[in-house]
């Protein structure tokens, strides 16, 4: 960890203030909840590596979305991800939201959820063990040093096409686009 | 050159009051970590969250959502001024405790007028649980301060920190019934448990900070570390004697926030009328016997 | 006890089969005009309480099958009430005349299977976001089929130059 490399902080402070205080919003969305609090209390600490949990998604820096995603959700989760400041990064957790998972053809469930927001990065298991979380939390550590992690500058860039594809799932969305969307002449 | 060293005094204690309070949310952080028997974050992490919070594009709902916020901050500065800091007061002769009483209050109703701009209801709802508390704390309070000032029969807080010089700290002195009610409020002044009702994350989602992001968070932090830095200045310069020189101000400031951190480590979260009912009865039933203890002495 | 309480019921109702399985168990299948006089019967010898109302898709038989559970907390017995529907135009008339708490079961009933319960006051949506031609739970819907024609058709972003 290169915390204490004190030429990094005063050329690009963003970048590190971001890689080194990563509050994550608590919202459990599927049986992948059950791995978070033997993560946050004291047996593996995620507070050493500057991880909270916050209460509210306008505090918030990084997404996790634990478990199966069904129909309901994805509108949650949706408006969740619309209400957090940017940047900001979103990674999925256990196999379900990378294909499907066990529910691969359920007709009520989300198979790939990088179809509807953007994701950075994924974590396999079912569920994954704490240390691979915190595998994964050095990686995204890698990717913002790289400048690698955009995905909240792709669902800018793209916000079209995301929204028709949650047009398509969900039956109607009650919530204006939060991006404007020029008609391209098609 | 007296006006380079006025200006100097003005400058420099929020500053310094930013950095103490800064350090001091780290190490909160850090206590509580150690308790818990793991690691916890470096003492810095505050600067580093403060850092990222700068860098963040946060939401706003109108202009009198982050005007609500600086008059908070702008009174918590200007209270500052008022409070003697190891030897530099630079407002101490005017006024003293009695504008502390009224510009405490300030925060709150800044925080309170923010907060209704943003329409969520879960700030109205922390914002009048803290102003209910504070009704709850203000008639103990009111009463310790009625007694220092009978007993040293000034209003200012310099003569009261320079006749507790030598150790004759008001602590030790017919004043102790006093010192023990101040301290038993002390834990509803920060803000800390057990009456940490306020920003309770699992119930209202973090009451008045549920719709700050980004810059306005990064403030909010800031006013949390100036009333941090007020609360304990004031117990140490009303019954501690203050202090000859900064280091040693300083020092016994984190004596009692190190005291005041323990508290919070062991117990639960009060309700707001569990709360209120408390602080009625034991903080006022002792203050004012301390009262009377001091009219009688006289 | 359970044996006296499976002669009331065969005297007082015909065409109706009564099975003791366990000690504390009764099994009762019975002709779907008969549910509700069933139900009211044992509502008023003190079993109140509804815990269940489930149903099954036997295809081959060209039937739907809806089970009610009832408990009594006085003499702990459970008991089982089954009747069978036809289904081609599954209809069958709601219970809540008689136990309040069977309204959002039979909302799930048909939402899930398509069983139209006359007399509710709300049969709206429960669980699913959206209509489906065959509803989900009956075995005629074929679920890799629904997942290949929706879900599989949304294209990935990238995609989409």
């Amino acid at each position: 960890m290169d915390r204490k490399d004190i030429k990094k902080w005063f050329k690009e402070p963003g970048k590190m203030g971001h890689k080194y205080s990563l509050w994550a919003v608590y919202f459990c969305t599927g049986c992948g909840i059950i791995e978070v609090p033997p993560v946050i209390t004291s047996r593996w600490d995620a507070e050493r590596f500057g991880v909270i949990p916050v209460a509210t998604p306008r505090q918030a820096n990084l997404f996790l979305i634990t478990g199966y995603v069904s129909v309901k959700t994805l509108k949650a989760i949706i408006r969740t991800y619309e209400q957090m400041p940017e940047p900001k990064y979103t990674v999925g957790f256990g196999s379900c939201p990378i294909n499907g998972g066990m529910y691969w053809d359920s007709y009520n469930t989300i198979k790939h959820l990088d179809k509807y927001i953007p994701i950075d990065g994924w974590i396999a298991g079912c569920m994954p063990r704490p240390e691979a979380i915190f595998i994964a939390v050095t990686h995204l550590w890698t990717l913002i040093d790289k400048g690698m992690a955009t995905a909240h500058i792709k669902y800018r860039e793209k916000y079209k096409y995301y929204r028709e594809n949650q047009e398509k799932v969900l039956k109607g969305l009650d919530w204006p686009p939060l991006y404007p969307i020029e008609d391209s002449n098609d | 050159m007296i006006i380079v060293a006025k200006i100097f005094e003005i400058i420099l204690p929020p500053i310094l009051a930013f950095i103490i309070g800064i350090f001091f949310i780290g190490l909160f952080r850090k206590i509580m970590a150690r308790i818990h028997w793991r690691y916890g974050p470096p003492i810095i992490q505050p600067f580093l969250d403060l850092i990222k919070l700068f860098h963040q594009k946060g939401f706003s709902h109108g202009p009198l959502f982050d005007l609500g916020l600086i008059l908070s901050l702008a009174g918590s500065m200007v209270l500052i001024l008022f409070i003697p800091f190891g030897g530099m007061c630079a407002l101490g002769n005017s006024g003293g405790l009695l504008v502390i009483l009224y510009i405490m209050l300030f925060a709150p109703l800044g925080i309170a007028l923010s907060g209704g701009e943003g329409a969520n209801p879960n700030i109205s709802i922390g914002i009048s649980r803290k102003l209910i508390i504070a009704l709850g704390y203000e008639v103990s309070f009111l009463l310790v301060l009625l007694t220092l000032m009978t007993y040293y029969k000034t209003i200012s807080i310099v003569d009261i920190v320079n006749a507790q010089s030598n150790f004759h700290w008001a602590l030790f002195s017919p004043l102790f019934l006093s010192g023990i009610a101040y301290l038993m409020i002390l834990p509803a002044i920060l803000g800390i448990r057990p009456f940490d009702v306020v920003g309770a994350p699992q119930e209202i989602s973090s009451g008045p900070t549920a719709e700050y992001g980004g810059r306005f968070l990064a403030l909010f932090h800031i006013w949390h570390a100036f009333s941090l830095f007020i609360g304990i200045a004031l117990f140490v310069d009303l019954f501690l004697g203050g202090g000859s020189n900064p280091v040693t101000f300083f020092m016994k400031m984190v004596v009692v926030f190190v005291l005041v951190t323990f508290i919070h480590a062991v117990f639960p979260r009060l309700r707001t009328e569990q709360a209120v009912r408390y602080l009625w009865r034991w903080p006022t039933a002792i203050s004012l016997l301390g009262l009377l203890l001091v009219q009688i002495i006289k | 006890m359970i044996s006296a309480l499976k002669k009331e019921l065969e005297s007082a109702f015909k065409n109706i089969q009564i099975v003791i399985p366990e000690d504390n168990r009764l099994t009762i299948t019975a002709p779907k005009d008969t549910v509700l006089t069933i139900l009211s019967f044992l509502k008023d010898k003190g079993y109140d309480h509804l815990a269940l109302i489930s149903c099954t898709d036997w295809i081959e038989e060209k039937e739907f099958e809806l089970v009610y559970i009832i408990n009594s907390y006085g003499e702990k017995i459970s008991i089982i009430l089954k009747s069978r529907i036809s289904r081609e135009n599954p209809q069958f008339i709601t219970t809540i005349p008689v136990f309040e708490n069977a309204e959002p079961y039979e909302r799930e009933i048909h939402e899930l299977y398509g069983i139209n319960f006359e007399g509710h006051p709300r049969l709206t949506p429960l669980f699913l976001e959206r209509e489906y031609e065959i509803p989900p739970f009956r075995k005629d819907f074929d679920t890799r089929k629904y997942v290949e024609e929706f879900f599989d058709e949304i294209p990935f972003v990238e995609e989409n130059k």
